[in-house]
């Protein structure tokens, strides 16, 4: 009995061997990655968009992997030297620069122009340009605005329905918002991350904001130390030492709660997404919560950015591949990833998409897409937004001068630059 | 005779040859996975230490640029050997005061001791990932546990891992609450092997407790704290988790060690010529340091 069941467990195993692949065989494999792993997200495009994908295309097996956006350099990057990258993966605008110099992406020019309804994207397509070719498909985006508390304005004196529009408004109100106890910062009227990528984020806003720039022209060259940008560097660390509006500690809220949230800070730049923590892990509080169209001083001008998907060069299934963009970019995925992470949607006809029409604070990052600015796409861009980091970290510590420390970060830069 | 002496000195070769040949092919398993595993990557990466590498492009020789760049140009490399020698000298003291005290607390027959052996031990147990978090929301400025209980006493707020002054000092303490359940296993199994009569002697001789520990437990254990402060020099030297998770080796790179280094450059800029080369300096100043150790130790020890 033990043996006949050995024999027919042999003999299965054996039909299946030889079965799945010949199952397999007319399909073809695309393997998509997905920058990021938010439950919502992932839940969306598994239950969602993946059986309805693999519905319309039966000749494609689908295998779509969700990479940490922590580990989604590192993982590409072994895996094109590998040679098993994707065919098509997401990434952010700002690695364009870096795949495309290395030849690792296909250009898309080809096929956005054959798209029918490629004008919906209007000039978001551009994000991910180099040298004049496009290789990103955006999907979904997200700028850094300014969020308040309604309630603390009101509990100041200040009108919530005007928000800070200026640098001198914005320090008056971060002033006024502050609240010291016997030494211990209470409430910081403004917090600033002093630590990691953030830092260069948010002085990026205030140097274009005054009309400076990170390169020359032809990119040869660091001038983000002009004057500018020296004031820029100054006014925020001018915030943090001289108006004691914030400090230097590391403030993670509580919990999933973002700290505006906690009552521990009045305003910070803030991503849509943080609207969505807000939202969901302090519902009562988002209510007072506001986000304000992005400052203005020589120039008007907020940082956005788009993430979107690539199609890997050495993809052996490159018609497959683009349909799967294709699908992936349709105003129905896109209207499902958006929903689900609430970001920016790329297409100009979504712009009133249910969850942005009924969300204020969402449609306020929408108007405020037309004074967006990118980070400037070179393959250099990563290293020196790093040795930015370092530096402007030690502007806000006071170990060095705002124009001491951007010196130094120009001529790190420039050696980063010739290299 | 002589042909028999042959033929049974044939018999005898050829066993030896079979236990030869068997004694290889059970060896060959694990020779073969230390030769994949250990031995041809630290050989690539010692070529790689020579090159210019982005892993998409082909390595380029540049011979020993990369060892001169890190000794002679490079602050951040010299930041990170202070800082992580630095964190070596802090963690091992006191992980070695601390987890001595707390083998010589339970190194009795109580009852329920165990479940305070357990509880000492139960932080080396825990992910260095889950570690962190939790740490990151005691050292929290304004809602952590330590900065509330401080403010209750009038104290503070203290800014653990914000300030450059106190970051690396916070890792520390951090650090030494996870590992001092290790030492403390290894401390009690010495405690254990010291015999009992050295004791029952001193005692007769009228030596006190801290008599019989200077005089018997400490040199007794000697040993033990000599392995303990190799293996802890190592592993201090490695630190990466705790930063990676913590600090990302702010502020001010105040908490960047040598082995955080070595992923900023491998996998973050992907200079993997200059990360190998950062990672075969670590190596060097390790070996030299337990090389010192040991030769410091045995002389004492003999």
């Amino acid at each position: 009995m033990v043996r006949r069941l050995v024999q027919a467990l042999v003999v299965a195993m054996l039909v299946a061997c030889i079965a799945v692949p010949g199952m397999a065989a007319d399909k073809v494999k695309i393997n998509l990655w997905f920058a990021g792993n938010p439950k919502p997200m992932m839940d969306a495009v598994n239950n969602e968009l993946v059986p309805d994908f693999k519905a319309a295309n039966p000749d494609i097996d689908l295998e779509v992997t969700f990479v940490p956006w922590g580990d989604l350099s590192t993982k590409l990057a072994t895996s094109f030297a590998g040679g098993v990258a994707p065919d098509v993966f997401m990434h952010g605008q700002a690695a364009t620069a870096g795949f495309a110099s290395s030849d690792q992406v296909e250009p898309l020019d080809g096929y956005i122009a054959a798209m029918p309804d490629a004008a919906d994207f209007g000039v978001t397509l551009d994000a991910g340009v180099y040298f004049g070719k496009r290789y990103m498909m955006p999907i979904f985006g997200s700028g850094w605005l300014l969020m308040y508390r309604a309630d603390q304005f009101k509990e100041v004196g200040l009108d919530p329905n005007k928000p800070p529009a200026t640098w001198e408004e914005l320090r008056d109100a971060a002033k006024k918002l502050t609240i010291w106890q016997g030494g211990r910062l209470v409430r910081e009227g403004l917090d600033l991350p002093s630590t990691g990528v953030n830092p260069p984020q948010i002085w990026a806003c205030l140097l274009w904001q005054n009309g400076g720039d990170f390169f020359n022209q032809d990119f040869t060259k660091c001038v983000f130390n002009s004057p500018e940008g020296v004031e820029a560097l100054q006014f925020i660390v001018d915030l943090i030492h001289k108006d004691k509006t914030t400090d230097t500690s590391i403030n993670m809220g509580q919990g999933n709660i973002p700290s505006i949230a906690t009552g521990e800070v009045a305003m910070l730049f803030a991503v849509p997404g943080d609207c969505a923590a807000v939202k969901t892990y302090a519902p009562d509080v988002y209510k007072e919560v506001r986000i304000a169209p992005p400052l203005a001083r020589k120039k008007q001008v907020a940082l956005y950015a788009f993430n979107g998907f690539f199609m890997s060069k050495s993809s052996k299934h490159k018609p497959e591949a683009w349909r799967t963009m294709t699908y992936f970019s349709s105003p129905k995925a896109i209207e499902t990833i958006c929903g689900s992470l609430r970001s920016l949607p790329p297409r100009q006809s979504l712009a009133n998409m249910s969850f942005i029409a009924e969300d204020a604070n969402l449609k306020t990052y929408v108007k405020g897409m037309p004074s967006a600015r990118g980070n400037p796409n070179i393959p250099q861009w990563v290293k020196i937004r790093d040795v930015l980091s370092r530096y402007i970290e030690k502007a806000m510590y006071g170990a060095m001068t705002p124009k001491e420390a951007l010196d130094a970060a120009a001529k790190e830069g420039d050696e980063i630059l010739k290299k | 005779m002589s042909a028999s002496h042959s033929v049974s000195s044939y018999w005898k070769n050829r066993a030896r040859r079979h236990t030869m040949l068997m004694g290889y092919l059970f060896v060959a398993p694990m020779a073969l996975y230390v030769l994949i595993v250990h031995f041809i990557p630290i050989a690539s990466s010692l070529y790689l230490s020579f090159t210019d590498y982005n892993i998409l492009t082909a390595p380029k020789w540049v011979g020993v640029a990369n060892y001169v760049k890190l000794l002679f140009r490079d602050d951040l490399f010299r930041r990170a050997m202070r800082n992580t020698a630095q964190y070596a000298l802090e963690v091992l003291p006191l992980n070695i005061a601390i987890s001595l005290a707390l083998a010589l607390l339970v190194n009795r027959a109580t009852r329920g001791i165990v479940i305070f052996r357990t509880l000492f031990y139960l932080p080396v147990v825990t992910s260095i990932i889950a570690v962190s978090m939790i740490w990151l929301w005691l050292y929290e400025p304004r809602s952590g546990l330590i900065n509330l209980i401080l403010g209750k006493l009038g104290v503070g707020p203290v800014n653990w891992l914000g300030s450059p002054a106190l970051a690396l000092h916070s890792l520390v303490l951090m650090r030494v609450w996870r590992g001092v359940g290790w030492n403390m296993v290894i401390y009690l199994a010495g405690l254990q092997g010291i015999p009992q009569y050295l004791y029952e002697a001193a005692e007769i001789d009228g030596a006190s407790g801290l008599g019989k520990f200077r005089y018997i437990t400490w040199p007794m254990l000697k040993p033990v704290t000599y392995y303990i402060i190799v293996m802890g020099l190592i592993s201090t030297f490695q630190t990466f988790g705790e930063v990676y998770a913590m600090t990302g080796g702010g502020p001010l790179d105040s908490t960047t060690t040598v082995a955080f280094l070595v992923y900023q450059r491998a996998f973050q800029y992907f200079e993997m010529g200059e990360a190998s080369a950062v990672a075969f300096l670590l190596f060097g100043v390790i070996l030299v340091l337990s090389l010192v150790n040991i030769r410091y130790f045995q002389t004492r020890l003999d």
